[in-house]
């Protein structure tokens, strides 16, 4: 075909929704991942504890088995919604209630979800479903009927030309290739996945996630935020909301190769402490200052302790146990290229300390196994953190690499072959980006 | 009977005559931690005696061993070390050479000879205020967690709006102040912490560890009022912090 429609690449997260084209390198959209629906209006998602099952009248197919006196009182109400950023905005005043449909990165409400994927994609992207491939991205360790239940509603109620789902740790490797310091094109490594809610480690292994393996943090971006709130507050700064508090983790945070030698430069260098300027909605603006913040907020991923009492294992000491628990022949693979994707791992030097902390953990295990052995010597063990320029978006921007391929499309399940097979088709999909795709 | 300061055996000679670069193979641990890299040749201590630094639990600085100065330990009270100080307060502590004269407390390097346990105390303080688990790995471990819950004590007597001299004067007073000593039922660590073997040990004790809480509120006011102004916010930050959930 010559000129091909681009696909598109939907990355739906917990907190953010990305969406955009593949071929580009940044996503068109990126927005709370959030519905307002009109509040106690009766609407079709109003029943919070919707079963999560594939067979339900959904909005767009219609409730064909609903009664007659019903289906006067429903009207157009059901289409009176927002999603994203319109949606917080709407949810903040009366009249709207404001709906979080996916949790803990698993899609939760399907009439809502629903609802949300045909506002972003005929509101937002604009696009006509039947033009266009889709890929979507999924969660490690998702059940197949989630996936037999997004592709109903790809397929069913959109009627789109075609879909791929991908997890999205195999996409963050996949967007990993972009960085200078990544050679071969492998689908092998661990993903360090850190976004607002909750931090994976998730070992992969020729495309195929360990999920035996897969550990997670309870410490991520949020947390942060909150940290660096307490430090404002315990100093009595004139504001510490947590606001503030996130501004202050995005614009100055960033991780020190150890806290004792950084206080002492703090004190040799009084111009590390940093002035902020809060601007009110009211027009009134406060200066705060920021100290130490700076860089203990980030500390809390290598030094749980000073901010958790229930969760006190270091997030080096977690990659490390997760690629200890993987099968023996896959370890060199991921010790050797251990990605970072999301918004928290995107602090200066995150990379550089994290691979410093696993290589020591590595370097002392050898050395204790070579001492045990009684003489015997170990050729070592490569640990490298590989950080690029894509980690924000990272699951998103590797959707738009691999969707730009030329084989992309016959990867995908074609609405055709979901029609002769039916749902049970996106059980299984072949790797995008494996070995033979270029 | 001798004096409790002596060294146990050692020829009975007074332990400052003992010059710092003999390597005496006696029950004395004059090392510290070796290796590392840094300039200590000068206490070339057997190594079997090597003490484990006093900071080894904190994970980020495990590999930079630069600090560990007050693992100069020279011999132990109940088992609260007794370690040479900096200071011009009279008291039983080995004295350590007075820094050369335009040299804050700030800038003594490790490796100088004058650095001592309150400085590390003081330099750690900050990170170490902020765990809640600690593990005693040696005798100079009970020094800093005693110093650190000292500093705590201390920035707990400085308001916000107090001026130097003001606050000088809440800190001597605190370190004046009556306290407890391992041993005392009022001591709130007597489960780490050993009480002194008799009446004349618990009352050397008292007053070394009276000369340590000198020199900290001494050096403590120095860091809070940088250039004579202050207190630093950025240390009262810390008054609110628990050292492993104790305070003194």
């Amino acid at each position: 075909m010559a000129s091909q429609t681009p696909a598109v690449v939907m990355d739906n997260g917990t907190g953010y929704s990305k969406l955009g084209f593949a071929g580009n390198d940044s996503p068109s959209f990126v927005f709370p991942t959030a519905i307002a629906t009109k509040a106690g209006a009766g609407s079709a998602g109003s029943s919070g504890a919707r079963p999560a099952v594939a067979n339900k009248p959904s909005f767009l197919s219609g409730g064909g088995g609903g009664s007659s006196h019903l289906s006067a009182k429903r009207g157009t109400e059901d289409l009176d919604f927002f999603i994203g950023d319109e949606a917080l905005a709407a949810g903040s005043g009366p009249g709207y209630g404001v709906n979080y449909p996916i949790r803990h990165g698993q899609i939760e409400n399907w009439d809502y979800m629903e609802r949300f994927w045909s506002n972003s994609i005929f509101k937002y992207l604009r696009v006509e479903p039947e033009d266009h491939y889709f890929l979507l991205t999924e969660p490690p360790l998702n059940p197949p009927e989630n996936r037999e239940n997004t592709a109903e509603i790809m397929f069913e109620s959109f009627n789109c030309a075609g879909l791929y789902i991908a997890v999205q740790a195999v996409l963050a490797l996949a967007a990993s290739w972009t960085s200078s310091k990544v050679t071969d094109r492998s689908l092998t490594g661990t993903v360090i996945d850190s976004g607002d809610g909750v931090t994976h480690v998730i070992p992969v292994a020729e495309g195929y996630v360990i999920g035996s393996s897969i550990k997670s943090i309870p410490i991520a971006g949020r947390d942060i935020t909150y940290f660096v709130q307490s430090l404002l507050r315990d100093r009595g700064e004139p504001d510490s909301s947590l606001k503030t508090a996130e501004k202050v983790k995005e614009e100055y945070c960033y991780v020190s190769p150890d806290i004792v030698k950084e206080f002492a430069r703090y004190d040799r260098e009084p111009d590390r402490l940093l002035k902020h300027t809060v601007n009110s909605p009211n027009g009134r603006s406060v200066q705060i200052d920021i100290g130490y913040e700076r860089f203990l907020a980030p500390e809390i991923f290598f030094n749980p302790e000073i901010y958790s009492s229930d969760f006190l294992t270091p997030l080096p000491n977690v990659v490390d146990g997760v690629i200890q628990s993987s099968p023996i022949d896959v370890r060199r693979g991921l010790y050797k290229n251990i990605v970072l994707s999301g918004g928290s791992t995107l602090y200066k030097d995150f990379g550089r300390r994290l691979q410093r902390d696993i290589r020591h953990l590595v370097d002392d295990r050898i050395r204790a196994s070579e001492a045990r052995s009684g003489g015997a010597r170990s050729g070592g063990l490569d640990v490298a953190v590989v950080t690029h320029k894509r980690q924000r978006h990272g699951p998103w921007f590797g959707g738009s690499l691999l969707g730009q391929t030329p084989e992309f499309r016959s990867y995908c399940h074609t609405k055709a072959e979901y029609d002769e097979i039916g749902p049970s088709i996106v059980r299984r999909f072949a790797l995008l980006g494996g070995p033979g795709s270029s | 009977m001798s004096s409790p300061f002596e060294p146990p055996q050692l020829f009975n000679i007074p332990l400052h005559l003992i010059p710092l670069h003999s390597s005496h193979d006696a029950g004395l641990s004059l090392n510290l931690f070796g290796g590392s890299g840094c300039p200590r040749d000068r206490y070339a201590a057997p190594p079997k005696q090597l003490l484990p630094s006093m900071r080894q639990h904190l994970q980020t600085t495990r590999q930079t061993k630069d600090h560990v100065k007050a693992d100069q330990y020279l011999w132990e009270l109940g088992n609260f070390p007794i370690l040479p100080l900096r200071t011009r307060t009279r008291g039983p502590a080995y004295t350590l050479p007075a820094l050369p004269p335009n040299t804050a407390d700030i800038d003594v390097a490790p490796d100088s000879e004058s650095y001592d346990c309150v400085d590390e105390i003081l330099s750690l303080f900050r990170a170490n205020v902020l765990f809640r688990n600690f593990e005693i790995n040696g005798p100079a471990d009970r020094m800093l967690i005693y110093g650190t819950l000292f500093v705590s004590e201390c920035l707990g007597k400085v308001k916000p709006t107090m001026t130097a001299r003001d606050a000088e004067k809440a800190l001597i007073n605190a370190a004046l102040d009556n306290f407890a000593v391992p041993g005392d039922v009022s001591f709130p660590l007597n489960q780490a912490f050993e009480p002194p073997r008799d009446r004349q040990d618990a009352e050397s004790l008292r007053q070394y560890i009276s000369q340590v809480r000198q020199e900290i509120a001494v050096r403590l006011h120095a860091r809070l009022y940088p250039g004579g102004e202050g207190p630093s916010k950025f240390w009262l930050s810390f008054t609110k912090r628990k050292f492993m959930g104790k305070s003194l």
